[in-house]
């Protein structure tokens, strides 16, 4: 605990660079003394906090193209980075082909703050809880550093560590997500995302988690995909759990397997507010309660 | 497909500290030579003295300092003077017609009771707004969304969700 | 009748404060400037226990733009505060106690110039250890905050021995109940305005619940006589006990003094929750002993209670949880012991319900289990064992009597929850009974309520109800005077004057309707005067529930000697008796006639001087000699259904019932406010609220972590119903219902939990990681051919 309080002084001063390439100079120009920004609203929690201090130059990326609008491209659905949360909680297109993120983006924050908070900084945050959404979804991340655009997918990103360093120049562009419109598609799809915190709305989670897969004719478990992670733990998505359901009878065994493989592989951290202990729980409880949910509806959809 | 929202201000790569800050306040047109990085709350309750915009959590998490910017909620402790440039910003005090006559969910509030300290009314009161403009006659799961942001202490929520409640009604009567 | 806007009539009225709140237009006092103001800050102690070696300011002092840096060497007076005893430092000397224990202050031309001179004060300190429980700091090798040692206070109240009662008893409940740091997280944080005066005094405007209290605390601070400062303290953006004890007001007017100029200070949230008072964490341990039928003979009550660095009112916080502690029950023989201890962690003092919601947490959870042990109904056994009306209060003392406890116990056992725990859901939905409409229905959705045969396996609904018997008013021990003055003042308005504040529980408007009911006269009639030091009498302080109970006493007793002097002076000029005339709405009616005989700006303007009557009282208390035992009573019985998710362990609340008897419903709008409000607070309370420290230092420090409901936490039923029926011959009128509502809904939430998830509850709030099971869909799955 510092012994000043208050805010700081907005005495930063603001640059406009109207395309990626001219906001990367600016950082190359300022180094750490400059922040980039677009909604700005995970930065005032962290100035306010004292956790950084409000930088001499803050480059509003708001004015570049390149990083707005939401596209198909190439089999692809591009997210530009500067989309809010509210366009994500409102957006038919994304309602119906990305059901998870539309849910995901109605859990963060509140709407006021959706309206100014962008996807592209809940990604960047490494611990967004949009972020498991993006792992079961198979998200890749456009970069931009300079001239070069780079792709990476969005689980390697998160598997070194996810946060991006003071100096770092690069820019998040885009959120590409895949367009699976292969037709062996048989059978019933389920997805669920859960977040869970200490009340009801607008709280910092303690466990957030997607699944998505799928019952095939046969009864079969097909593409199940699993993420968690929380406020505190950056997400990951557990490819034995998913590798071990492939193909498995749609009934009690898998859901059972699944809660159990989850308790195994999950290692979130404590916080004054919940035990690792509590948050491995939870996350194996809604995963299993969600898919025992899809095979009864399953079930009941057959027999009906 | 959409474009997510409105054009940036100032397309050019200076930075903008020696730039008037030009905006429609509640209707008027508001020219301040301000720091770009000035919180909106600061500008709406320091520069332009409309205290109606209460100060109390200034990260986002209470909601006493909604403001309307082209007609969305936003939280005023959040937003920086260059990103409401040229934009349309309404406070409380610009909720009610140009007589003074209260506006549908003031008169709501007001009637049944829907605040006691009142501290947080001005926000709540700009949110139920801006909900009621964009869904008339919003479920109680779009209500419970739309007012997540706005944290009141004093009224457990019960004569806000009462307020609220006849002011749908009384918009459904007149439509 | 359940209270609400329809079955209030024409007594639901608009507040007079309402429409500047709901147009912004209300100036709140941190939203007041001056010209020429400048920005004061305050620099507190970064660490929980330090010795402090050197305060330098030079550096401070030469940068531009700052008008005065002050220490303990620029306090004039006593360099001390604090309602009951002056132990708290305005600035501290030598040491530092907790992580809000202030230092320094700065006024300066902007806040950002305060801010950088704050960081340029240079404190040298020697940490110290710190001692930050409660128990450990009781011990001889703990550090030591005080002269005195670490304890401020403690209470006993034995009745006998109660050891060899419990070896007689046939069942015995031993538990230790630990309750949070509750925030009082009013919306506005302290600040104000402090503006020198040409006299050499100050005009503080900054909220406070008596603003007379805090003139006389300036005094001894400021070294002036009381009649140089004025003290403005409403409106006020929520307060809740929080603010009745000084806060940043010692600093603004020290600085205003010190500069010349008016100075502005407004607490961040950091500051205010790094500053401001909490609830008292409480351990509280109780063992208690029934016969074989179930009625009581022995209680044993200890508790700890967490006080902080310094005294304020933890003293009569500790009082008040003791009698609680003991509460409605008739228990054969009672051993009571509580001590409220010295730590370096936060300031504990005042807040809403002040130690009863500790106290009653504990012992309802007692109620709850005995009943259980007993293998009988917790209503029947509760019912068995309250006291008689003609029975003395929890100390043994003198108490009002009413048949409170009785009519809330039956109001919840007749009520719709209580019947459907008893006789299943669909008994009590077949009786039609009340069905409120005026709540939203409870959502559907995701990890929400659902209808009982929609539910998923793991949701589990329970009910539970508690008892709440709360004092009201200081209690014997401590002075309470109260009173009021009524004038008609030249301008023909009828001024009413009380030293009561505003912070929205809706006094304006409970006294606004106290007039008009008691005298006829109209809303424009009257002028209310309340929140300023230089026009109001002394009030005592808006707290302890005790405001509305002293209004209605002091317009009672002003209201005979107010009319004749008006109608008299009213008859002078009109020619005709006084006995044939009335005061009404808008001046003095015939009463044969009933015809407007003259207006009330009229009869001011044929005045030579304005007719002033004031009135003194004070608080009803007990024939006693125990300090702190009070004399009346507010009761509640609470009912509250909750739903418990056996995947997560969290708890919704899904319908609540509070019966109240607290007398006659003054203002059924803040009647219902208050019991709406309070009751949320304690959901907050139970179920998500703990400001924590982790070695003396608050871990959470905003709303960001410090969660309070939001209304998605709050979107059941809650019905409210007044009991307003008092014995034939009392005379002390309402209740105040200011604290009541804050109580019972906790322990009422644990009960109801036990019911549904089989665990007891010990600790609040809940933790969920208690009430998780693993995998709970067993047996529910619908293909097993596999196994």
């Amino acid at each position: 605990m510092s012994g000043t309080v208050g805010m700081p002084a907005s005495t930063s001063t603001v640059w406009h660079p109207r395309d990626a390439s001219e906001a990367c100079r600016l950082k190359k120009r300022f180094g750490s003394g400059a922040v980039y920004t677009a909604g700005g609203t995970l930065l005032r929690t962290q100035w306010e906090a004292g956790q950084r201090p409000e930088p001499a130059h803050l480059i509003d990326l708001s004015g570049i193209p390149e990083m707005r609008g939401i596209r198909t491209e190439g089999g692809e659905l591009a997210i530009g980075a500067l989309t809010t949360l509210a366009v994500c909680r409102r957006d038919p297109y994304l309602q119906a082909r990305f059901p998870l993120l539309a849910e995901a983006a109605r859990a963060i924050a509140a709407p006021s703050i959706r309206n100014l908070a962008t996807i592209g900084g809940n990604i960047l945050s490494a611990v967004g809880d949009s972020l498991p959404v993006f792992l079961v979804y198979k998200a890749r991340l456009i970069w931009r550093e300079g001239e070069a655009e780079r792709a990476e997918d969005a689980e390697d990103w998160l598997e070194r560590g996810g946060e991006e360093t003071e100096a770092s120049v690069r820019l998040l562009l885009q959120i590409r997500l895949p367009l699976d419109d292969s037709p062996e598609k048989a059978g019933r799809t389920f997805g669920f995302y859960g977040k869970i915190g200490r009340r009801e709305a607008f709280v910092p989670s303690l466990v957030t988690t997607a699944l998505t897969g799928r019952i095939a004719p046969d009864g079969q478990l097909r593409g199940v995909r699993l993420a968690a992670g929380d406020g505190k733990t950056v997400p990951r998505r557990f490819p034995l759990t998913e590798s071990r359901l492939e193909g498995a009878a749609a009934d009690d065994g898998a859901v059972r397997l699944l809660h159990r493989l989850l308790l195994e592989q999950y290692k979130p951290a404590p916080d004054p507010f919940a035990t690792a202990e509590y948050r491995k729980l939870t996350a194996a409880n809604l995963a299993a309660s969600h898919l025992w949910q899809a095979i009864r509806e399953n079930a009941g959809r057959g027999e009906g | 497909m959409i474009d997510d929202g409105a054009e940036p201000a100032a397309a050019e790569a200076v930075n903008a500290v020696d730039r008037f800050w030009e905006s429609t306040v509640n209707g008027r047109s508001m020219r301040l030579k301000v720091p770009p990085a000035k919180r909106l709350l600061d500008l709406v309750r320091d520069d332009l003295g409309l205290t109606g915009t209460k100060r109390s959590c200034e990260i986002g998490r209470c909601g006493a300092c909604m403001v309307l910017v082209d007609g969305a909620p936003v939280n005023s402790c959040l937003m920086m003077a260059y990103q409401c440039a040229g934009r349309d910003i309404v406070t409380i005090e610009g909720i009610a017609d140009e007589n003074g006559g209260l506006h549908p969910v003031q008169r709501a509030f007001l009637e049944e009771g829907g605040y006691q300290c009142g501290y947080c009314t001005p926000g709540m009161i700009v949110s139920v707004k801006a909900l009621l403009d964009a869904v008339p006659d919003p479920s109680p799961e779009e209500l419970e969304e739309a007012l997540s942001g706005n944290l009141c202490r004093c009224t457990g929520y019960g004569g806000i969700i009462r307020a609220v409640r006849r002011a749908i009604e009384e918009g459904r009567e007149n439509r | 009748m359940l209270l609400n806007r329809r079955n209030s009539g024409d007594r639901w009225r608009i507040r007079p404060d309402g429409p500047g709140k709901v147009t912004g237009g209300l100036a709140y006092l941190t939203d007041l400037t001056a010209p020429g103001m400048l920005h004061g800050l305050v620099l507190r102690s970064p660490h929980p226990h330090a010795r402090i070696l050197s305060v330098r300011t030079e550096a401070a002092r030469s940068l531009p733009g700052v008008a005065a840096v002050l220490t303990r060497r620029d306090v004039p007076g006593l360099n001390r505060f604090g309602i009951a005893r002056q132990d708290q430092p305005v600035f501290c000397e030598d040491r530092v106690r907790y992580v809000g224990d202030a230092v320094a202050a700065v006024a300066a031309k902007t806040p950002e110039i305060a801010r950088r001179a704050l960081g340029l004060i240079e404190v040298a300190y020697e940490p110290l250890p710190i001692a930050d429980d409660p128990e450990l700091a009781l011990r001889p090798e703990a550090p030591q905050l005080h002269p005195d040692g670490n304890v401020l206070h403690s209470k006993t109240f034995r009745t006998g021995d109660v050891g060899p009662i419990f070896e007689r008893c046939a069942r015995v409940v031993e538990e230790t109940y630990v309750t949070p740091r509750q925030m009082h997280a009013y919306m506005e944080t302290e600040g104000g305005l402090f503006v020198p005066g040409e006299n050499g005094g100050v005009a503080v405007y900054a909220p406070t619940q008596h603003g007379l209290m805090d003139r006389l605390q300036l005094a001894r601070i400021l070294a002036l006589p009381k009649e140089r400062i004025r003290v403005v303290s409403s409106p006020i953006g929520g307060s809740f006990g929080g603010k009745d004890e000084l806060n940043v007001q010692p600093y603004g007017a020290l600085l205003a003094l010190a500069t010349g100029w008016p100075v502005k200070i407004h607490n961040s949230r950091r500051e205010s929750v790094r500053a401001g008072l909490k609830r008292h964490p409480m351990i509280i341990r109780m063992k208690t002993g029934t016969d074989e039928n179930g009625r009581l003979l022995a209680h044993r009550v200890r508790i700890i209670a967490d006080t902080g660095p310094y005294a304020t009112l933890g003293a009569e916080v500790l009082n008040f949880a003791t009698e609680h502690a003991v509460g409605a029950y008739r228990f054969g023989c009672v051993d009571a012991e509580s001590i409220s201890v010295f730590t370096n962690n936060g300031m504990s003092g005042e807040f809403r319900g002040f130690g009863g919601n500790q106290a009653i947490f504990a012992l309802e959870g007692q109620m709850d289990r005995l009943a259980d042990l007993l293998g009988m109904d917790p209503w029947e056994f509760r019912r068995m064992n309250l006291k008689s009306p003609d029975e003395p209060g929890p100390f043994g003392q003198p108490i009002a009597k009413t048949d409170g406890l009785a009519v809330v116990w039956t109001a919840v056992k007749e009520s719709r929850l209580w019947r459907e725990r008893t006789e299943g859901a669909s008994a009590a939905g077949s009786s039609g009974l009340r069905n409120d409409k005026d709540r939203l229905p409870a959502s559907e959705g995701s990890g929400q309520p659902q209808k009982a045969e929609e539910r998923s396996p793991w949701m589990k609904i329970g009910i539970g109800a508690a008892m709440v018997m709360h004092g009201a008013g200081l209690g014997y021990g401590i002075p309470d005077p109260s009173g009021g003055r009524l004038a008609l003042r030249g301008d023909g308005k009828i001024e009413v004057a009380f030293g009561f504040e505003e912070f929205g529980q809706g006094l304006l408007a409970t006294l606004e309707l106290m007039l008009i009911e008691r005298f006829g006269f109209a809303p424009g009639d009257i002028r209310i005067v309340i929140g300023d030091s230089d026009a109001v009498p002394d009030s005592g302080s808006s707290t302890a529930s005790r405001a509305t109970s002293m209004m209605w006493r002091s317009l009672g007793l002003l209201q005979r000697p107010f009319e004749e002097k008006l109608l008299r002076a009213a008859a002078e000029v009109c020619g005709v008796p006084a006995r044939q005339l009335r005061l009404g709405a808008g001046g003095v009616w015939g009463r044969e006639s009933g015809e407007r005989a003259l207006s009330y700006e009229a009869l001011a303007g044929r005045l030579a001087e304005p007719i002033v009557c004031e009135a003194s009282t004070s608080y009803p208390v007990s024939d006693t000699d125990i300090v702190g035992a009070h004399y009346l009573y507010a009761y509640a019985a609470v009912a509250v259904k909750v739903e418990v998710d056996g995947r997560t362990g969290r708890v919704r609340v899904l319908d609540q019932f509070h019966a109240v008897a607290a007398g006659p419903v003054m203002n059924p709008q803040g009647y219902l406010g208050q019991i709406e409000g309070g009751s949320s607070m304690a959901l907050g309370y139970a179920l998500m609220e703990e400001a924590a420290m982790e070695r003396g230092k608050y871990a959470t420090n905003n709303f960001d972590t410090y969660l309070i409901p939001t209304i998605a936490d709050l979107g059941g039923s809650v019905e409210v119903w007044p009991i307003e029926d008092l014995p034939e011959g009392d005379e002390h009128g309402p209740r105040g219902v200011g604290e009541i509502g804050s109580v019972g809904l906790a322990p009422a939430i644990a009960e109801a939990v036990r019911r549904a998830a089989g665990v007891r509850i010990d600790r609040l709030p809940i933790d969920p990681a208690r009430l998780q099971e693993a995998l709970p869909i067993g047996g529910m799955a619908v293909m097993s051919d596999d196994r």
